[in-house]
């Protein structure tokens, strides 16, 4: 190609020897020339966009020619996302109640918002009372499978042991027999591993079952009374306060706390009318504060070795009853002798 | 009398403290210089002593909880005992007491009342006598009740009943009401027959005591009484015990056995 046959792509005209010539895809253009169609300037950094056949320089061509995004004003550069009537950066097209970004996974025109299928499945429901399938997003007439904090169709799942198709029925498992459930570790298999289970196979997996609710017992379990318990479940049967680690009393297959079981099986103190704190003495069907065991007639202290009389079935020392008058010891003898001769 | 004395000083600034002065030949609490100052005890006891009363000023001791009179020789008991704030035990077993004062039962506290071994019967209660709801023990063994006031049933906090060695001839079927009985002791008696609602008290537990020895009781209830005291309260429950009862109930008063013969009762004793 000569110098006489190269012409501006501009003006037309040709080119002077030495002088600088642009070009541009196969184009040529004189430096003067080459400039944006419409401010006439040196494009920037050389940096042009080309519409209908003309360059213009990024600003102008986006005045003139890029979209707007409706969220944020900004031109939209790439891809466009063109929906709702408007144009949007991909990342401002977003689920109006959820603020999940929409341009890949679609969106549903709702009373003039862009929903995504969850969100618009939820206010579906809202508005008829029906729970949504965290999975296909539809409505759940039936009874919902509650699994990982969300709502689904049974149907969507199989049993983990035999593969039978769930129901609301269905229990989710959240640590296995076998794991400590206070670890990290188990901790975060709990968090990821929850499998479901038909109720059958459920059952012969071993779980405890709560002897007050009767549901499984997938946390702590407390043993006590030949059956197991959730913590928060094993209870005063008198105040129906809950253990949590304190000690219980037992009496004909009931747990009582410390406080209810002196109060209903009597280790009242005879002398402080106390539930007797520490040790305890028993004797003539009552109960005795170690400090309070003492002669009802001169109150002096007894021991567990102190011998002691009966009176009223109250304790009397041999020092105070060998002062009773000697007719009343004989009558007290007598009794004592028939009530030994007594059949039972 | 020094040496009573000296005792006295020693508790006197002791919090709290509790006072024996068992056995030591006392007659008169008046001879006992400082003792009416002594408000800081909790405990008084003077068994074993030879009191014939008990002096008003005894109740200047406001913080008395325990006063234990057993085996002297008191005739009367002073009113203003019945005032004591804080008394909760009051034992006045093995004395000469034939009556109570009157308004005896204004006890705000009390818990334990021991009289037995006196000589008290049902027409020598105070009428304010069985408004002591606090009560959760009253022993009246060895008096000489024939009755028992059918106002008992106000003792609603009742645990233990002493009635043994009296001359009872019947129990009020108002006893019934006394839920929380566990201890009933009616041995020593005249009594026949028992109220059926006896058999609505929980007497049977590991607790529980009914003692009934010595009575001449109606043959069906010794028979049961021969198989255990279980047997007996199932046999009270009966239909065929309940008009037994009702025929009896009626002419209880006819043929009465012999009261106890108590000339020899120390209480008795001149």
């Amino acid at each position: 190609m000569t110098l006489e046959s190269m012409f501006c792509t501009r003006c037309s005209e040709g080119f002077e020897p030495h002088e600088k010539i642009v070009n541009s895809n196969g184009e040529l253009w004189h430096t003067q020339c080459f400039v944006c169609a419409q401010c006439f300037r040196p494009f920037q950094d050389g940096i042009f966009y080309e519409f209908e056949g003309r360059k213009y320089c990024e600003r102008d061509f986006h005045v003139l020619f890029a979209p707007c995004c409706n969220k944020c004003g900004e031109f939209v550069i790439g891809r466009v996302i063109k929906a709702m009537a408007a144009s949007w950066h991909p990342q401002c097209f977003c689920c109006q109640l959820c603020n999940k970004e929409l341009a890949d996974s679609g969106f549903i025109r709702n009373q003039n918002r862009a929903l995504c299928h969850s969100c618009n499945a939820k206010v579906k429901a809202q508005e008829t009372g029906r729970y949504v399938c965290a999975k296909c997003h539809g409505l759940i007439d039936e009874e919902p499978l509650r699994f990982r904090g969300e709502l689904f169709h049974g149907y969507h799942f199989n049993c983990t042991t035999c593969s039978v198709e769930l129901d609301s029925t269905a229990r989710e498992v959240k640590s296995r027999p076998g794991y400590a459930a206070n670890d990290m570790l188990s901790y975060l298999k709990q968090k990821y591993n929850n499998e479901l289970y038909c109720l059958r196979c459920h059952d012969k997996m071993g779980v405890p079952i709560c002897g007050a609710c009767r549901r499984p017992i997938e946390e702590r379990v407390v043993t006590a009374l030949g059956k197991n318990w959730h913590v928060e479940h094993f209870v005063c049967a008198k105040c129906e306060k809950p253990f949590l680690g304190h000690r219980h009393y037992e009496n004909r297959g009931l747990a009582y706390c410390e406080t209810h079981y002196h109060q209903l099986f009597g280790n009242l103190c005879f002398i402080c009318n106390q539930v007797c704190a520490g040790d305890v003495f028993t004797a003539l069907n009552k109960a005795w504060c170690v400090e309070h065991f003492s002669c009802t007639v001169c109150d002096q202290k007894l021991t567990q070795k102190s011998k002691f009389y009966e009176y009223d079935e109250k304790p009397v020392c041999k020092k105070c009853y060998e002062k009773f008058p000697s007719e009343l010891r004989q009558r007290l003898r007598e009794s004592h002798e028939n009530t030994l001769k007594k059949p039972v | 009398m020094s040496k009573l004395k000296k005792i006295v000083e020693e508790v006197k600034d002791i919090p709290n403290a509790e006072l024996d002065l068992v056995d030591r030949g006392i007659s008169r609490l008046d001879d006992i210089a400082g003792l009416y100052q002594l408000t800081n005890i909790t405990r008084l006891t003077l068994s074993h002593n030879k009191l014939t009363g008990l002096p008003a000023g005894l109740a200047n001791l406001i913080n008395l909880e325990i006063l234990n009179l057993s085996n002297n020789s008191i005739v009367e008991l002073p009113i203003s005992l019945s005032s004591l704030p804080k008394l909760r035990i009051l034992n006045v077993c093995i004395n000469k007491l034939s009556s109570l004062p009157r308004g005896f039962g204004a006890f705000p506290a009390l818990e334990v009342l021991d009289l037995s071994y006196n000589n008290l019967n049902e027409n020598q209660l105070p009428s304010n006598f069985f408004m002591m709801q606090s009560l959760r023990a009253l022993y009246l063994g060895d008096n000489e009740f024939e009755f028992i006031p059918k106002e008992i049933a106000n003792l609603t906090n009742l645990q233990i009943l002493g009635l043994r060695d009296n001359d009872l001839l019947i129990l009020p079927r108002e006893i019934g009401q006394l839920t929380r009985i566990r201890e009933l002791h009616i041995q020593n008696n005249r009594l026949k027959i028992l109220p059926p609602e006896i058999a609505d008290l929980e007497l049977l537990g590991s607790k529980s005591v009914l003692k009934m020895e010595e009575n001449p009781w109606v043959p069906p209830i010794v028979e049961q009484y021969l198989l255990g005291i279980s047997h007996v309260l199932k046999y009270l429950k009966t239909e065929t015990y309940k008009i037994l009862y009702n025929r009896l109930a009626q002419d209880f008063r006819n043929n009465q056995p012999p009261k106890a013969d108590r000339r020899k009762k120390a209480s008795r004793a001149r």
